[in-house]
């Protein structure tokens, strides 16, 4: 695991609250003080740029005016002023500094363990969980909701820090310097939050708007670049120009009212804002000139004023802001919250591999939501080593049923058991690790093929080990083939195989991980007739020694089987070898085994009428 | 996920200004030259306001105050407030003009690119992926637009910010306003230095961000594997590594950028020590004034804005001076098949079509055809079969003149079909695609494509021959349901009745299909069958088959492997021949029934119904269609 950091362990499922803020308040355990360090630095830093107006202060009424001296001389005066000017911008850029570098170290460091606790959570939530939910959706969130929570706690709960320290330090300063003149100078602040707050909802929602347009803008885009050969073969490209245009046209007219908003707004609070400044300026001139305040308390007031009022027209945006934060936090704690599965727990930890004994006794499975049985009441009983083949058609309970033995999904009735023990006593990691699955849709990742073939074998392997399952799975001729062979990347970036191709390299992951359980579904389906056989062999070759389900919906594939089970609306309605079950006139196993010859039949025919 | 790669390396390539590329970028914005003119005439008074109003304070302190004349006072307050005034109309005339003009140069440029785009050729499309193009349309154009209004904006901004505000100090005491202008050209340079460290670390956070996002997408996909082989502690460990990645390049990218502001106001605040110490000292001498030390304070510490401003549009200056490149690469781009000069309508498709010893291959250069001969007769069905590779499709891509043949002739009507406007050519084309492409919008608007001002009779016309219509009509809303983004909200199938339905009503003098080989259920299978005989009646049809009751239907069957035609006939005749249409024949046949069984099976209701005879029925009741 990764060293360098201490917070890997945060479990985020404590961080579920009803209230967001203290929710996102517990999601920042371990860098609570970071944080607070973050806002003190800002307000250090806050604190020396309020001084260098009061060093101003000091240097025009006490130095200048009264004739005061630091040191001896009025030289040494000047140069220790201009060293304290150098001295508070260091302490003001430090500060700064310090602040956005912690502000980074915690938003950065909650976005990692965040990222980290996501991708590792939902990989260990359950089957059901993740056929019910859109990719899409889970993406959108990991990613978007991730990176706004991210900002949030890099740049908006900062920012609304900042804004409210210059303007308290400010204020305080200048309340310091005259009490009057401190509640003159903010007559306009509440007007000023409040319109920029009405105007950045305002604003956000016109930019989504503006974005939503971009987004059909691009639909359009896409449809046309991919279509290129329908838009030519219809000759339709002024058709598609003109619809285009449209697009492009709206998208122009929703920006130019983004753009008159914001055109609109900044002068406008300019104004106010211009208005409030030099009513304070000349408010505070008079004072000056009445001997209510000191030259040098003037000075100071037309420096501090302006960082007192600029930063709240501000405000408004990154309230705004920081509020998708908080919206975000609550899309992520959807997925948080979620049960995972347990991979380790169990009432037995065996050690060694299983022998691969199966028996169902009246198993059942219902889904969660619903009263439908997926499967009803099945019973049989599986030698280690020997093998059984599933027939029925799809949504027959086939699929479901083969998902009850690694544990996808936990059966609801009855029993199966495993070497005599029920298997939900197992760990669902040992389970997975004993069974060995070849799916109808080999699925393989954009890396090596190498790392392919070694995903999931979790032991450490020779090439001879895997160029020797690449053989025996009868794909490493076509793997040497590449320019790169065993190291050639899968998938867009690289070499694009084809289905039976893949299955193959399915097929020798399996051998590498060598298990004692074997579940073949309809593994040859989705393969052109060409490799079927040799996909056969390999398959078959597998299945040697190991306990083996085999679904399909041929006759072809199963007539081999130890015993065959024929399902149908997820209850057993045959159950044999297939000399007993194909004499079962009138019976679903014959009625495929008839449509089977009646195909060769009708392949003869076809010819002979040619010939 | 790879396009996005691709888009983010592009989007690392930087390029100088060199003087035919600024003129070129120039000439985007020559026709809005008012506009232009006008945002730079506001921004640069804003900006000479912005410094004149810090002057205006020294006065008030050394004329006002000091002298304790409030005439004076109440005068500049007067000056002061108009100029607020006039500022704000001149910062609303800047954001406006800038603002718009930076839409309507992105409107500008992504309509030009968009219908160049229309113009080139298919060999443009297969060089280019798809996200690179719309990078173009969209990303591109948005970094040149905002490169000739924002970016001259800002720079103006800051430029004139800095001159204006020197000035101003020089009015004051030219000798103290000669160290600032020695500092600023150091605050410009580590400022551009900086931005260039934290767009490097921005762009690394970028890519791996992409990277963190695929491995979301692939592991969330393949989660089924992930669980059944046990692989996710190994997973989370690969994927802590990119985390970490990602963690340090944002880190620093972060700490760079809270290290920039503050460096460069460190740099300002040595200028300002020495100006309070060496003006101090001199004070007593009239050197300078309180409200001059004050004013000083003033511009040195907003100074950091324009030179941040300076600094951000120089760096991102030469990331967009690459995308202006592409641009400008694209536009010049011309199209491979084009229409010639001398070129004439085809007044018909419907002659003799004639590929005379051709030869063909893609940009490669690895031969697809080579001396391909073929004579088709008016109203001719040809069937194309053979393996995938083997030329097919270059074959329809060719008849469509999508690409022009390298060699050899291709005759339409005995005239080389080069001599034809593409438009006539294309108008009287109809063409179904295996993986059809249907637009967002209606079922009613795709099937109108094929006629634009097609009545709502004639569309469901041309649903009904191509047998769309009944399963429209099951509908929720009928013709006027959304086929989603790309059509995706409906099968397969459905697709392609609907694309049928569009060739239909394009009534073309020559069809080509080229039919899904992925499975359609049993129904729709039929009615594509009987669409497809609907559009073939008296014309020309070529269609790359993979059934057989498409195959049987030819009137002459081309079995292409390597480039060449491997045997050619009809089907009593070649399967006589016992050759490759034998073998890929029987092949087709086993697993095409076996399909149709398990196809029939997965509806569950229709279980009952699946007697061995029932599945023969329903084969020939296609095959008689």
């Amino acid at each position: 695991m990764n060293s360098s950091t201490t917070s890997q362990t945060f479990d985020f499922r404590d961080a579920i609250h009803p209230n967001r803020l203290a929710g996102i308040w517990r999601m920042m355990t371990d860098f609570r003080v970071p944080y607070v360090a973050a806002t003190v630095s800002l307000a250090i830093s806050a604190l020396a740029k309020t001084s260098v107006y009061l060093l101003l202060r000091f240097f025009a009424d006490d130095v200048l005016h009264q004739g005061k001296m630091i040191g001896s001389t009025m030289t040494q005066t000047f140069l220790f002023i201009g060293l304290g000017f150098i001295g508070l911008a260091l302490i003001e850029g430090g500060g700064s500094f310090l602040s956005g570098r912690l502000a980074a170290y915690t938003a950065e460091g909650i976005t990692r363990r965040l990222r980290d606790f996501l991708f590792d959570h939902i990989q260990r939530l359950s089957f059901s969980y993740h056929s019910a939910t859109p990719t899409g959706d889970l993406i959108e969130r990991v990613t978007s909701d991730v990176d706004s929570l991210r900002r949030f706690f890099s740049e908006q709960a900062i920012g609304v820090g900042r804004i409210v320290l210059l303007f308290f330090i400010n204020w305080g300063a200048i309340l310091y310097i005259n009490v009057k003149l401190g509640w003159i100078s903010v007559i306009t602040m509440p007007l000023i939050l409040w319109v920029s707050l009405w105007f950045f909802k305002r604003v956000t929602k016109a930019y989504e708007d503006y974005q939503a347009q971009e987004a059909v803008l691009s639909t359009t885009l896409q449809e046309n670049l991919t279509g290129v050969r329908v838009v030519k073969a219809f000759a339709r490209q002024d058709y598609e120009m003109q619809k285009f245009e449209k697009d492009n046209w709206l998208k122009y007219v929703k920006g130019k009212f983004l753009l008159l908003m914001h055109s609109l707004f900044w002068p406008l609070s300019d104004i106010v804002l211009g208005g409030q400044m030099l009513f304070g300026f000349i408010y505070a001139a008079f004072m000056a000139i009445n001997g209510e305040i000191s030259v040098g308390d003037y000075v100071a007031y037309i420096g501090l004023l302006i960082w007192l009022i600029f930063p709240i027209r501000n405000l408004g945006r990154v309230i705004v802001q920081a509020s998708t934060g908080m919206v975000s936090y609550g899309r992520l704690m959807d997925i948080v919250k979620q049960e995972r599965e347990d991979l380790l727990g169990g009432r037995v930890q065996p050690t060694g591999p299983v022998r691969g004994e199966i028996e169902f006794k009246d198993v059942s499975f219902i889904y969660s939501d619903g009263t439908h049985h997926v499967i009803k009441d099945i019973t049989f009983h599986i030698k280690p080593g020997e093998s059984i083949a599933l027939l029925g058609s799809t949504g027959s309970g086939k699929t479901s049923m083969m998902n009850l033995l690694p544990r996808f999904h936990d059966y609801t009735d009855g029993q199966i058991l495993l070497d005599g023990v029920d298997l939900k006593d197992y760990p669902r990691k040992y389970l997975r690790e004993q069974i060995g699955i070849v799916q109808q849709e080999p699925f393989l990742f954009s890396r090596l093929i190498r790392e392919n073939i070694l995903y999931g074998v979790g032991r450490s392997v020779t090439q001879e080990e895997i160029e020797a399952a690449a053989k025996a799975a009868a794909v490493h001729d076509v793997i040497v083939g590449f320019p790169d062979g065993y190291n050639t990347i899968v998938g867009e970036k690289g070499v694009t195989l084809s289905g039976g191709q893949k299955q193959r390299v399915t097929i020798a992951r399996t051998i590498l991980k060598n298990p004692k359980i074997l579940i073949l579904d309809d593994s040859t389906s989705a393969v052109d007739t060409e490799t079927e056989a040799s996909i056969r062999q390999a398959l078959d070759d597998l299945m040697e020694n190991r306990t083996t389900f085999i679904i399909a919906h041929r006759i072809q594939s199963v007539m081999k089987a130890d015993q065959i089970l024929v399902l149908d609306k997820g209850q057993v309605v045959q159950h044999g070898t297939h000399e007993e079950l194909v004499t079962q006139i009138g019976s679903m196993y014959r009625r495929v085994y008839d449509i089977q010859t009646r195909i060769d039949e009708e392949l003869e025919n076809e010819i002979a009428r040619a010939n | 996920m790879p396009d996005e790669l691709l888009e983010l390396e592009e989007e690392e390539h930087t390029s100088q200004m060199t003087f035919p590329v600024f003129k070129r970028i120039m000439g985007i914005i020559k026709p809005h030259w008012k506009w232009v003119m006008g945002f730079l005439i506001t921004i640069g008074l804003v900006s000479g306001l912005d410094a004149y109003f810090t002057y205006l304070n020294k006065e008030i302190v050394d004329h006002g105050i000091v002298l304790s004349d409030r005439a004076f006072i109440t005068r500049i307050a007067w000056i002061y407030g108009s100029f607020l005034l006039m500022q704000s109309v001149f910062v609303f005339t800047f954001i406006y003009l800038a603002g718009v003009l930076g839409e309507r140069v992105q409107y500008d440029l992504r309509k030009l690119l968009f219908n160049h785009l229309q113009d080139l050729s298919l060999s443009y499309y297969a060089q280019n992926a798809v996200g690179r193009l719309i990078a173009r349309v969209t990303s591109d154009t948005g970094r040149v637009s905002e490169l000739v209004t924002w970016g001259i904006v800002d720079s103006v901004w800051a430029l004139m910010n800095i001159i204006t505000s020197l000035t101003f100090m020089a009015i004051i005491n030219w000798r103290l306003a000669l160290i600032v202008s020695v500092i600023i050209p150091i605050m410009i340079l580590v400022a551009t230095k900086f931005q260039k460290y934290i767009l490097v670390e921005f762009r690394t956070t970028r890519r791996t961000n992409s990277k963190i996002t695929g491995a979301y997408n692939e592991n969330i996909q393949g989660v089924r594997v992930v669980k059944a082989l046990g692989r996710e502690d190994a997973n989370l460990v690969e994927f802590q590594n990119l985390t970490s990645t990602m963690y340090r390049s944002s880190y620093r990218a972060a700490w760079l950028s809270a290290l920039f502001l503050p460096t460069v106001q460190i740099i300002a605040a040595f200028a300002l020590g020495a100006i309070v110490w060496y003006g101090g000292v001199e004070i007593s001498t009239g050197f300078i004034t309180i409200g001059g030390i004050q004013a000083f304070v003033s511009y040195l510490t907003f100074m950091m804005w324009p030179v941040q401003d300076l600094a951000r549009v120089y760096a991102e200056m030469q990331h967009s001076i690459a995308s202006a490149e592409r641009i400008f690469k694209l536009v010049d781009t011309q199209p491979e098949v084009h229409n010639r000069a001398d070129a004439v309508e085809a007044k018909t498709l419907l002659g003799e079509i004639e590929f005379d010893h051709v030869d063909f291959f893609y940009e490669d250069r690895k031969p697809v055809l080579t001396d391909f001969t073929l004579k088709v007769k008016p109203g001719e069905m040809i069937a194309l079969v053979g393996p995938t590779g083997g030329g097919k499709s270059t074959i329809v891509n060719l008849l469509c003149r999508f690409y022009e043949p390298q060699n050899g002739l291709i005759r339409i009507n005995g005239r080389n079909y080069t001599g034809y406007t593409l438009e006539s050519i294309h108008k009287r084309i109809g063409i179904v695609l295996q993986t059809p492409h249907l637009f967002s919008g209606t079922v009613r608007e795709n099937i109108r494509y094929g006629k634009l001002d097609a009545s709502d009779t004639e569309v469901e016309e041309a649903a009904k021959i191509a047998g769309a219509h009944d399963f429209i009509l099951t509908l929720e809303k009928g013709y006027d349901q959304n086929v989603g983004e790309g059509g995706n909200l409906l099968s397969v199938g459905q697709k392609q009745l609907i694309s049928l339905a569009r060739a239909v009503l394009a009534k073309p003098e020559l069809f080509i299909m080229d039919e899904a080989t992925s499975s359609v259920d049993t129904l729709t299978e039929a009615l594509i069958q009987k669409g497809m005989e609907a559009l073939m009646q008296g014309r020309t049809s070529f269609v790359i088959a993979h059934r057989l009751s498409t195959i049987r239907r030819a009137n002459r069957i081309l079995v292409i492997e390597e480039g060449r035609i491997a045997e050619q006939g009809t089907h009593a005749e070649l399967l006589r021949a016992r050759g490759h249409y034998y073998r890929l024949y029987t092949q087709q046949f086993r697993h095409e029934l076996e399909v149709q069984y398990g196809v029939a099976d997965e509806n569950g209701n229709d279980r009952e119904n699946v007697t061995a005879d029932s599945i023969v029925m329903k084969r020939d009741a296609v095959a008689a269609d």
